[in-house]
């Protein structure tokens, strides 16, 4: 058994999408649990590219296809999560902040989010504050997730906390940010609740302020 | 107090400015460190601090460098002292002022750069497309570039001078007509070699650096709130 887990970890190591998906589908048709196809297969091997992706060993490109591999299975066993009630994970809302166009980290951090169990809504990018205000009312998130690339844009994350409080919501989630120039100095200095510099130290951060 | 001796390390993209503009005999030694360092920003922390590292008597370090991607941080001065420019990356510095890229910033903020340095050494879009069709066949070197591409305006071919720009224009068309594909549209900045001047006339007389230089007294270290500029 652990033989065919461990064939998912490679799918998702590979970004093999025509295998993962037949490899799910035979995997369900004989029975297997689709939490056990998560926890045991597909995050092992996520996990180990992010690690690999940390140490530079892997590139944005290896990452994205690994990133579809695994959304490809995992659209496959959603359904099935959600019939056996395991319950998800918390709410997360994305976005990059406003002025910033870069998405692909963002969208790794989605990814790798949605596969520790999370329900991700993602924004885009270039995300005013104010726009922020209105999400977090309307989609209630456990954690709102914010990037930016620039020095020039790091400080809209720290208008949109603020516009976050003036709304009266910000003790309501927890705060995550992150992107190239971005530090945890920084993150304790806006207020935000954590800081993680690559998407699979995100989702664990994700994870631990759920807890 | 004595000029200390000057030693330069610098990204291969300023190379040749840098051997044009500091006059002979002014720096000890020049280091130039490869381009896709800072593809990986704690290699670039590493080989600058292995660099650094060698250079026995306390010298004034001039690094031809950004922020770039926190790459610098963490980097320690040891006994020397470091200057480098206050900017996000190359762009800012070829482009000849923090206020210029501002500007081009506001005006699109999807602006990707060229550069003689990236395209001599293979860093442009077309390439990067030619070598994962090469690896994972064309629809999926093509989806990787549109996931890394798609949100785009304008490519930018930006160098200090107008033969450079006439030089690199063809290579340049080459990547523009590939880029069509994601609606960019190709627009040739001629930049100016100031803030290399800038930086090169500062080391000589440390006094006169001001809000557009970092400078990191012996025994200090880069850290990335230094490059704020609000």
């Amino acid at each position: 058994m652990s033989e065919l887990f461990s064939e998912f970890s490679k799918a998702v190591i590979e970004g093999n999408l025509d295998d993962i998906v037949g490899l799910t589908k035979d995997a369900l048709d004989k029975g297997l649990n689709a939490k056990d196809i998560l926890d045991k297969g597909l995050m092992p091997g996520m996990d180990h590219v992010g690690a690999e992706f940390k140490a530079g060993n892997l590139f944005v490109p290896e990452v994205l296809r690994s990133a579809r591999a695994m959304q490809s299975s995992m659209s496959l066993i959603k359904p099935l999560l959600a019939e056996t009630g395991a319950a998800m994970t918390g709410k997360l809302l994305l976005g990059t902040v406003k002025g910033d166009l870069h998405d692909i980290g963002k969208n790794l951090v989605g990814m790798m989010c949605e596969g520790a169990g999370f329900e991700v809504k993602d924004m885009g990018k270039d995300i005013e504050p104010d726009v922020f205000v209105e999400a977090v009312q309307e989609f209630k998130p456990d954690i709102l997730g914010m990037s930016a690339l620039l020095t020039t844009t790091m400080r809209s994350m720290e208008h949109t906390i603020k516009a976050l409080e003036e709304a009266g919501v910000r003790d309501r989630l927890k705060i995550m940010i992150g992107g190239a120039p971005v530090t945890q100095t920084f993150a304790d200095q806006i207020g935000a609740d954590g800081y993680a510099s690559n998407a699979a130290s995100a989702a664990e951060l994700a994870k631990k302020l759920m807890s | 107090m004595d000029q200390l001796p000057i030693v330069v390390i610098a990204c291969q993209v300023f190379q040749s400015l840098l051997e044009e503009l500091i006059p002979a005999g002014v720096a000890e030694r020049f280091t130039f460190l490869d381009y896709g360092l800072h593809r990986v920003p704690e290699k670039l922390t590493w080989a600058l601090q292995d660099t650094i590292d060698e250079i026995a008597q306390p010298s004034l370090i001039m690094l031809g460098y950004g922020l770039c991607g926190n790459g610098l941080r963490g980097v320690k001065a040891r006994q020397h002292t470091v200057i480098v420019p206050r900017t996000d990356d190359c762009i800012a510095i070829l482009l000849g002022s923090y206020q210029k890229y501002i500007q081009e910033f506001e005006a699109t903020p999807g602006s990707y750069y060229l550069t003689k340095g990236w395209l001599e050494s293979g860093s442009n879009p077309l390439q990067e497309y030619q070598k994962y069709r090469e690896k994972y066949g064309d629809d999926d070197a093509t989806w990787i570039m549109d996931q890394q591409y798609q949100h785009y305006k304008r490519l930018v071919l930006v160098a200090h001078t107008m033969e450079d720009l006439e030089k690199y224009r063809p290579r340049a068309q080459e990547v523009a007509e590939y880029c069509q594909r994601w609606g960019m549209r190709y627009e040739e900045i001629l930049g100016s070699d100031g803030y290399i001047r800038r930086l090169i006339e500062a080391a000589a007389a440390l006094d006169t650096a001001d809000g557009e230089f970092v400078v990191i007294p012996p025994g200090g270290e880069i850290e990335q709130e230094m490059f704020m500029r609000y």
